[in-house]
Protein backbone atom coordinates (compact mmCIF):
# COMPACT_ATOMS: atom_id res chain seq x y z
CA UNK A 1 0.00 0.00 0.00
CA UNK A 2 1.37 2.94 -0.92
CA UNK A 3 2.85 5.92 1.80
CA UNK A 4 1.56 9.41 1.69
CA UNK A 5 3.63 11.74 3.10
CA UNK A 6 2.46 15.69 3.35
CA UNK A 7 4.99 18.23 3.14
CA UNK A 8 6.34 20.56 4.61
CA UNK A 9 5.02 19.01 8.17
CA UNK A 10 5.80 15.42 7.25
CA UNK A 11 2.67 13.89 8.36
CA UNK A 12 2.40 10.48 6.57
CA UNK A 13 -0.81 8.08 6.09
CA UNK A 14 -1.23 4.70 4.89
CA UNK A 15 -3.31 4.55 1.90
CA UNK A 16 -5.53 1.34 0.85
CA UNK A 17 -5.96 -0.21 -2.34
CA UNK A 18 -7.41 2.25 -5.03
CA UNK A 19 -7.83 5.29 -2.10
CA UNK A 20 -7.40 8.65 -3.57
CA UNK A 21 -5.29 10.90 -1.62
CA UNK A 22 -8.65 12.79 -0.37
CA UNK A 23 -9.75 10.11 0.45
CA UNK A 24 -6.99 8.94 2.52
CA UNK A 25 -6.33 11.57 4.03
CA UNK A 26 -9.78 12.52 5.22
CA UNK A 27 -10.16 8.64 6.72
CA UNK A 28 -7.24 9.56 9.15
CA UNK A 29 -9.11 12.47 10.44
CA UNK A 30 -7.33 15.25 8.50
CA UNK A 31 -8.94 18.47 6.09
CA UNK A 32 -7.81 20.75 3.59
CA UNK A 33 -9.85 23.16 1.36
CA UNK A 34 -11.62 20.42 -1.10
CA UNK A 35 -14.78 21.32 -3.29
CA UNK A 36 -16.94 19.23 -5.31
CA UNK A 37 -14.80 15.71 -4.07
CA UNK A 38 -15.41 14.55 -7.91
CA UNK A 39 -12.77 16.02 -10.30
CA UNK A 40 -14.91 19.10 -11.73
CA UNK A 41 -13.75 22.53 -9.68
CA UNK A 42 -10.03 22.02 -8.94
CA UNK A 43 -10.10 23.60 -5.34
CA UNK A 44 -8.00 20.38 -4.44
CA UNK A 45 -4.56 20.74 -6.17
CA UNK A 46 -1.70 20.23 -4.93
CA UNK A 47 1.82 19.75 -5.73
CA UNK A 48 2.93 16.30 -6.11
CA UNK A 49 6.69 16.35 -5.32
CA UNK A 50 7.94 12.55 -5.53
CA UNK A 51 6.24 9.88 -6.87
CA UNK A 52 3.51 9.33 -9.22
CA UNK A 53 -0.12 9.05 -9.29
CA UNK A 54 -2.91 7.41 -11.34
CA UNK A 55 -6.20 8.99 -11.87
CA UNK A 56 -9.66 7.07 -11.37
CA UNK A 57 -12.04 8.89 -13.99
CA UNK A 58 -11.38 10.83 -17.08
CA UNK A 59 -10.51 14.70 -15.62
CA UNK A 60 -11.76 17.59 -17.82
CA UNK A 61 -8.38 19.48 -19.65
CA UNK A 62 -10.17 22.71 -18.36
CA UNK A 63 -9.70 21.45 -14.92
CA UNK A 64 -6.43 20.12 -15.22
CA UNK A 65 -4.36 20.66 -18.11
CA UNK A 66 -1.97 17.93 -19.36
CA UNK A 67 0.93 20.46 -18.78
CA UNK A 68 0.17 20.65 -14.99
CA UNK A 69 0.14 17.11 -14.84
CA UNK A 70 3.29 17.23 -16.67
CA UNK A 71 4.66 20.03 -13.99
CA UNK A 72 3.77 17.97 -10.99
CA UNK A 73 0.16 19.35 -10.59
CA UNK A 74 -2.49 17.01 -8.64
CA UNK A 75 -6.07 16.80 -8.49
CA UNK A 76 -6.43 15.14 -5.09
CA UNK A 77 -9.75 13.96 -5.20
CA UNK A 78 -9.23 11.67 -8.73
CA UNK A 79 -5.39 10.57 -7.81
CA UNK A 80 -4.65 7.23 -7.03
CA UNK A 81 -1.05 6.63 -6.17
CA UNK A 82 0.83 4.32 -8.15
CA UNK A 83 4.09 4.26 -5.50
CA UNK A 84 4.65 5.80 -2.50
CA UNK A 85 3.90 9.78 -2.46
CA UNK A 86 4.99 13.46 -1.34
CA UNK A 87 2.86 16.55 -1.61
CA UNK A 88 2.61 20.02 -0.74
CA UNK A 89 -0.64 21.92 -0.01
CA UNK A 90 -0.96 25.05 -1.53
CA UNK A 91 -0.94 28.30 0.66
CA UNK A 92 -2.62 26.21 3.39
CA UNK A 93 -2.08 23.62 6.31
CA UNK A 94 -2.98 20.42 6.32
CA UNK A 95 -5.86 20.37 9.49
CA UNK A 96 -5.98 17.68 12.23
CA UNK A 97 -10.21 17.77 12.40
CA UNK A 98 -11.06 14.02 13.70
CA UNK A 99 -8.10 13.14 16.41
CA UNK A 100 -9.86 9.58 16.62
CA UNK A 101 -10.23 8.68 12.89
CA UNK A 102 -6.78 9.03 13.33
CA UNK A 103 -6.30 7.17 16.42
CA UNK A 104 -8.23 4.33 14.45
CA UNK A 105 -7.34 4.59 10.56
CA UNK A 106 -4.54 2.14 10.92
CA UNK A 107 -6.65 -0.30 12.97
CA UNK A 108 -9.17 -1.26 10.61
CA UNK A 109 -7.85 -1.72 6.67
CA UNK A 110 -9.61 -3.24 3.76
CA UNK B 1 -45.55 37.80 -20.42
CA UNK B 2 -42.40 37.22 -22.74
CA UNK B 3 -40.72 35.01 -21.50
CA UNK B 4 -42.62 32.03 -18.98
CA UNK B 5 -39.05 30.18 -17.34
CA UNK B 6 -36.51 28.49 -17.55
CA UNK B 7 -36.51 25.37 -20.31
CA UNK B 8 -33.54 23.58 -19.97
CA UNK B 9 -30.02 23.72 -18.14
CA UNK B 10 -27.36 21.91 -20.60
CA UNK B 11 -24.22 21.06 -18.83
CA UNK B 12 -20.71 18.92 -19.85
CA UNK B 13 -20.04 15.88 -17.90
CA UNK B 14 -16.88 13.81 -17.43
CA UNK B 15 -18.30 10.17 -17.56
CA UNK B 16 -21.69 9.86 -18.96
CA UNK B 17 -22.37 6.50 -16.99
CA UNK B 18 -22.15 8.31 -13.91
CA UNK B 19 -23.75 11.22 -14.56
CA UNK B 20 -26.54 9.31 -16.18
CA UNK B 21 -26.92 7.22 -12.75
CA UNK B 22 -26.94 10.73 -11.01
CA UNK B 23 -29.64 12.20 -13.06
CA UNK B 24 -31.83 8.81 -13.49
CA UNK B 25 -31.23 7.47 -9.97
CA UNK B 26 -30.45 10.21 -7.73
CA UNK B 27 -32.38 12.99 -8.54
CA UNK B 28 -34.70 11.30 -10.08
CA UNK B 29 -35.35 12.70 -13.84
CA UNK B 30 -37.24 10.88 -16.52
CA UNK B 31 -34.83 10.10 -19.59
CA UNK B 32 -36.67 10.92 -22.91
CA UNK B 33 -33.62 10.60 -25.35
CA UNK B 34 -29.75 9.70 -25.94
CA UNK B 35 -28.36 10.90 -29.11
CA UNK B 36 -25.22 11.98 -30.27
CA UNK B 37 -23.42 11.83 -27.03
CA UNK B 38 -26.02 13.94 -25.08
CA UNK B 39 -28.52 12.03 -22.80
CA UNK B 40 -32.37 14.14 -22.15
CA UNK B 41 -34.19 14.11 -19.18
CA UNK B 42 -37.86 15.66 -17.82
CA UNK B 43 -38.63 15.85 -14.13
CA UNK B 44 -42.37 13.93 -13.15
CA UNK B 45 -43.82 17.67 -12.94
CA UNK B 46 -42.80 18.80 -16.07
CA UNK B 47 -44.41 18.65 -19.76
CA UNK B 48 -42.02 18.80 -22.34
CA UNK B 49 -39.47 16.98 -23.55
CA UNK B 50 -36.53 17.93 -21.58
CA UNK B 51 -35.50 20.22 -18.97
CA UNK B 52 -32.00 18.53 -18.38
CA UNK B 53 -29.00 17.95 -21.35
CA UNK B 54 -25.91 16.38 -20.18
CA UNK B 55 -23.26 15.76 -22.07
CA UNK B 56 -19.73 13.66 -22.40
CA UNK B 57 -16.57 15.48 -22.41
CA UNK B 58 -15.05 18.30 -19.83
CA UNK B 59 -17.68 19.69 -17.08
CA UNK B 60 -19.33 23.01 -16.71
CA UNK B 61 -21.92 25.65 -18.30
CA UNK B 62 -22.96 24.47 -22.13
CA UNK B 63 -26.07 26.49 -22.27
CA UNK B 64 -29.66 27.00 -21.32
CA UNK B 65 -33.03 27.76 -22.93
CA UNK B 66 -35.46 30.10 -22.15
CA UNK B 67 -39.32 29.15 -22.92
CA UNK B 68 -41.53 31.76 -24.08
CA UNK B 69 -45.27 31.74 -24.47
CA UNK B 70 -45.52 32.42 -28.28
CA UNK B 71 -43.24 33.25 -31.56
CA UNK B 72 -43.66 36.91 -31.35
CA UNK B 73 -41.98 36.85 -27.84
CA UNK B 74 -38.52 35.39 -29.29
CA UNK B 75 -38.90 37.88 -32.04
CA UNK B 76 -39.70 40.65 -29.36
CA UNK B 77 -36.08 39.74 -27.26
CA UNK B 78 -34.35 39.51 -30.64
CA UNK B 79 -35.33 42.99 -32.05
CA UNK B 80 -34.39 44.47 -28.22
CA UNK B 81 -31.28 42.31 -28.19
CA UNK B 82 -30.00 43.67 -31.79
CA UNK B 83 -30.64 46.55 -31.09
CA UNK B 84 -28.70 46.46 -27.32
CA UNK B 85 -25.94 45.20 -29.44
CA UNK B 86 -25.67 41.70 -27.97
CA UNK B 87 -24.40 38.76 -30.78
CA UNK B 88 -27.65 37.36 -31.37
CA UNK B 89 -27.81 33.85 -33.86
CA UNK B 90 -31.47 32.38 -35.31
CA UNK B 91 -31.50 28.85 -34.54
CA UNK B 92 -33.65 26.23 -36.37
CA UNK B 93 -36.26 23.59 -35.22
CA UNK B 94 -34.57 20.68 -34.42
CA UNK B 95 -31.10 22.13 -33.89
CA UNK B 96 -31.79 21.07 -30.19
CA UNK B 97 -33.61 18.34 -30.55
CA UNK B 98 -37.44 18.65 -29.44
CA UNK B 99 -36.71 22.60 -29.54
CA UNK B 100 -38.24 24.47 -31.90
CA UNK B 101 -37.17 27.90 -34.07
CA UNK B 102 -35.63 30.37 -31.36
CA UNK B 103 -32.93 32.78 -30.98
CA UNK B 104 -29.16 32.18 -29.07
CA UNK B 105 -28.26 35.18 -27.62
CA UNK B 106 -23.98 35.29 -26.22
CA UNK B 107 -23.70 37.46 -22.91
CA UNK B 108 -20.56 39.74 -23.02
CA UNK B 109 -19.74 36.84 -20.12
CA UNK B 110 -19.54 34.37 -22.77
CA UNK B 111 -22.49 32.34 -21.70
CA UNK B 112 -24.90 31.80 -24.39
CA UNK B 113 -28.47 31.70 -24.02
CA UNK B 114 -31.52 30.38 -25.77
CA UNK B 115 -34.86 31.76 -26.48
CA UNK B 116 -37.60 29.36 -27.49
CA UNK B 117 -41.25 29.09 -27.92
CA UNK B 118 -42.32 25.42 -28.81
CA UNK B 119 -40.65 21.94 -27.63
CA UNK B 120 -42.04 18.24 -28.10
CA UNK B 121 -44.63 17.95 -25.48
CA UNK B 122 -44.32 14.29 -23.58
CA UNK B 123 -46.67 15.22 -20.69
CA UNK B 124 -46.91 15.05 -16.62
CA UNK B 125 -45.98 11.67 -15.37
CA UNK B 126 -49.24 11.84 -13.65
CA UNK B 127 -51.43 12.81 -16.56
CA UNK B 128 -54.03 15.60 -16.52
CA UNK B 129 -56.83 13.97 -16.20
CA UNK B 130 -57.43 12.81 -12.56
CA UNK B 131 -53.94 13.08 -11.99
CA UNK B 132 -52.58 12.03 -8.29
CA UNK B 133 -50.44 14.23 -6.31
CA UNK B 134 -47.14 12.69 -7.38
CA UNK B 135 -46.22 9.68 -9.08
CA UNK B 136 -46.46 6.10 -7.70
CA UNK B 137 -43.00 4.98 -7.87
CA UNK B 138 -40.89 8.23 -7.58
CA UNK B 139 -36.92 7.28 -7.89
CA UNK B 140 -34.17 8.83 -5.79
CA UNK B 141 -35.26 12.12 -4.63
CA UNK B 142 -38.05 12.36 -7.72
CA UNK B 143 -37.16 16.19 -8.12
CA UNK B 144 -40.19 17.02 -10.03
CA UNK B 145 -38.66 20.03 -12.32
CA UNK B 146 -35.88 22.53 -12.99
CA UNK B 147 -36.11 25.74 -11.31
CA UNK B 148 -33.18 28.57 -11.44
CA UNK B 149 -29.34 28.57 -12.28
CA UNK B 150 -27.04 30.94 -10.79
CA UNK B 151 -23.96 32.12 -12.95
CA UNK B 152 -20.68 33.19 -12.27
CA UNK B 153 -20.22 36.74 -13.97
CA UNK B 154 -17.51 39.03 -14.19
CA UNK B 155 -19.69 42.29 -14.56
CA UNK B 156 -22.85 41.41 -12.48
CA UNK B 157 -24.55 44.69 -13.59
CA UNK B 158 -24.07 44.64 -17.15
CA UNK B 159 -25.70 40.63 -17.61
CA UNK B 160 -28.46 41.95 -15.19
CA UNK B 161 -29.14 44.66 -17.57
CA UNK B 162 -29.72 42.35 -20.75
CA UNK B 163 -32.51 40.09 -18.69
CA UNK B 164 -34.17 43.39 -17.54
CA UNK B 165 -33.81 45.13 -20.63
CA UNK B 166 -34.57 42.45 -23.32
CA UNK B 167 -36.40 39.64 -21.38
CA UNK B 168 -38.59 41.93 -19.06
CA UNK B 169 -37.08 40.14 -15.82
CA UNK B 170 -36.81 41.92 -12.76
CA UNK B 171 -34.57 41.69 -9.88
CA UNK B 172 -35.78 40.74 -6.31
CA UNK B 173 -32.73 40.78 -4.14
CA UNK B 174 -29.54 42.15 -4.53
CA UNK B 175 -26.46 41.58 -2.33
CA UNK B 176 -24.73 45.31 -2.86
CA UNK B 177 -21.90 46.70 -1.29
CA UNK B 178 -23.46 49.23 0.89
CA UNK B 179 -27.15 50.79 0.95
CA UNK B 180 -26.48 53.80 -0.82
CA UNK B 181 -27.81 54.60 -4.27
CA UNK B 182 -24.52 54.07 -5.95
CA UNK B 183 -23.25 51.11 -4.65
CA UNK B 184 -22.04 47.89 -6.47
CA UNK B 185 -24.44 45.08 -7.06
CA UNK B 186 -22.29 41.95 -6.48
CA UNK B 187 -25.09 39.60 -7.22
CA UNK B 188 -28.81 39.83 -7.74
CA UNK B 189 -31.80 37.22 -7.96
CA UNK B 190 -33.97 38.05 -11.26
CA UNK B 191 -37.48 36.41 -12.03
CA UNK B 192 -39.93 36.50 -14.98
CA UNK B 193 -43.10 35.02 -13.23
CA UNK B 194 -43.95 34.74 -8.80
CA UNK B 195 -41.20 32.71 -8.57
CA UNK B 196 -37.73 34.34 -6.48
CA UNK B 197 -35.14 33.62 -9.31
CA UNK B 198 -35.06 32.26 -12.52
CA UNK B 199 -31.86 33.10 -13.10
CA UNK B 200 -29.41 34.71 -10.47
CA UNK B 201 -26.18 36.05 -10.83
CA UNK B 202 -22.97 36.27 -8.85
CA UNK B 203 -19.44 38.53 -9.61
CA UNK B 204 -16.83 36.09 -9.45
CA UNK B 205 -13.30 36.34 -11.56
CA UNK B 206 -14.49 33.83 -14.42
CA UNK B 207 -17.86 33.21 -16.53
CA UNK B 208 -19.26 29.64 -15.23
CA UNK B 209 -22.02 28.09 -13.74
CA UNK B 210 -22.20 28.20 -10.29
CA UNK B 211 -25.07 25.72 -9.72
CA UNK B 212 -28.75 24.46 -11.08
CA UNK B 213 -31.62 23.80 -9.05
CA UNK B 214 -34.63 21.58 -9.18
CA UNK B 215 -38.21 22.86 -7.11
CA UNK B 216 -39.07 20.53 -4.82
CA UNK B 217 -42.42 20.14 -2.59
CA UNK B 218 -40.96 21.54 0.84
CA UNK B 219 -39.26 20.88 3.63
CA UNK B 220 -40.07 17.20 4.03
CA UNK B 221 -38.92 16.48 0.11
CA UNK B 222 -35.45 18.44 1.01
CA UNK B 223 -34.94 16.06 4.06
CA UNK B 224 -35.62 13.06 2.13
CA UNK B 225 -33.12 13.91 -0.62
CA UNK B 226 -30.40 14.37 1.70
CA UNK B 227 -31.37 11.24 2.97
CA UNK B 228 -31.06 9.77 -0.22
CA UNK B 229 -27.39 11.62 -1.08
CA UNK B 230 -26.27 9.59 2.01
CA UNK B 231 -27.26 6.20 0.51
CA UNK B 232 -26.32 7.21 -3.03
CA UNK B 233 -22.69 8.78 -1.84
CA UNK B 234 -23.76 11.98 -3.01
CA UNK B 235 -21.58 14.96 -2.03
CA UNK B 236 -23.35 17.54 -0.38
CA UNK B 237 -21.79 20.87 -0.24
CA UNK B 238 -24.63 22.22 2.71
CA UNK B 239 -27.91 21.83 4.18
CA UNK B 240 -30.55 20.75 4.77
CA UNK B 241 -30.78 24.50 5.57
CA UNK B 242 -32.43 27.82 4.55
CA UNK B 243 -31.50 30.86 2.86
CA UNK B 244 -32.06 33.92 3.89
CA UNK B 245 -31.94 35.31 0.93
CA UNK B 246 -35.01 34.07 -0.71
CA UNK B 247 -36.08 32.48 2.10
CA UNK B 248 -36.00 29.16 0.36
CA UNK B 249 -34.81 26.04 1.79
CA UNK B 250 -31.88 24.37 0.06
CA UNK B 251 -29.34 21.54 -0.10
CA UNK B 252 -26.14 21.97 -2.73
CA UNK B 253 -24.69 19.21 -3.77
CA UNK B 254 -22.65 17.85 -6.84
CA UNK B 255 -22.77 15.59 -9.69
CA UNK B 256 -20.18 12.95 -10.18
CA UNK B 257 -18.32 15.37 -12.61
CA UNK B 258 -18.32 18.12 -10.07
CA UNK B 259 -21.14 20.51 -11.29
CA UNK B 260 -23.20 21.80 -8.72
CA UNK B 261 -27.14 20.91 -7.80
CA UNK B 262 -29.19 22.61 -5.68
CA UNK B 263 -32.39 21.12 -4.23
CA UNK B 264 -35.08 24.03 -3.68
CA UNK B 265 -37.83 24.56 -2.19
CA UNK B 266 -39.70 27.74 -0.71
CA UNK B 267 -39.51 31.59 -1.10
CA UNK B 268 -42.32 33.85 -1.34
CA UNK B 269 -44.34 35.29 -4.13
CA UNK B 270 -42.99 37.73 -6.21
CA UNK B 271 -44.87 41.08 -7.91
CA UNK B 272 -43.31 43.86 -10.38
CA UNK B 273 -44.25 46.49 -7.56
CA UNK B 274 -42.20 44.42 -4.43
CA UNK B 275 -39.82 46.41 -2.78
CA UNK B 276 -36.65 44.39 -3.42
CA UNK B 277 -34.82 43.35 -0.94
CA UNK B 278 -30.79 44.59 -0.53
CA UNK B 279 -28.23 42.46 1.70
CA UNK B 280 -24.52 43.93 2.37
CA UNK B 281 -21.71 42.31 2.46
CA UNK B 282 -21.14 42.20 6.47
CA UNK B 283 -24.51 40.29 6.39
CA UNK B 284 -23.39 37.71 3.42
CA UNK B 285 -23.21 34.60 6.10
CA UNK B 286 -26.65 34.86 6.89
CA UNK B 287 -27.92 36.26 3.57
CA UNK B 288 -26.69 32.39 1.78
CA UNK B 289 -26.80 30.40 4.66
CA UNK B 290 -29.49 31.57 7.42
CA UNK B 291 -29.04 29.24 10.19
CA UNK B 292 -25.01 28.52 10.00
CA UNK B 293 -24.47 32.62 9.15
CA UNK B 294 -20.88 32.01 7.84
CA UNK B 295 -19.97 30.91 4.32
CA UNK B 296 -18.32 27.57 4.07
CA UNK B 297 -15.08 27.42 2.34
CA UNK B 298 -16.25 26.16 -0.89
CA UNK B 299 -19.27 28.66 -1.48
CA UNK B 300 -17.91 31.45 -3.09
CA UNK B 301 -14.94 29.58 -4.84
CA UNK B 302 -16.07 26.34 -6.51
CA UNK B 303 -18.04 26.63 -9.89
CA UNK B 304 -18.05 24.76 -13.19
Amino acid sequence: MPKLTVAPQGISVDLREDETILEGLFRHGYAYRIGCRRGGCAICKVDLLEGTVAYNRPVAETVLSAEEQATGTCLTCRAVPETDITIALREENLRRVASLMALYAATRTG
Amino acid sequence: MAVMRMGYMHVRVTDLAEAKQHYANTVGLYQTLEQDGRVYYKGWDEWDHHSVVIEEGGVGYVKCGFKCETPEDVADIERKAVAMGYPVARMTAGENPEVGDGIRVTLPSTHEIEFYSSMTAWGLEVGTHNPDAFPRHMVGIGAPRLDHALLWVQDVAEIEKFFMDCTGMWATERVRTSLDDDAHTIATWLTIGESNHDIALLEAPENKIHHFAFEMRGWNDILHAADIFAMDDTPIDIGPTRHGITRGTTIYFFDPAGNRNETFSGGYRCFRDRPVVTWTPDQLGKAIFYHQRELNERFLTVAT
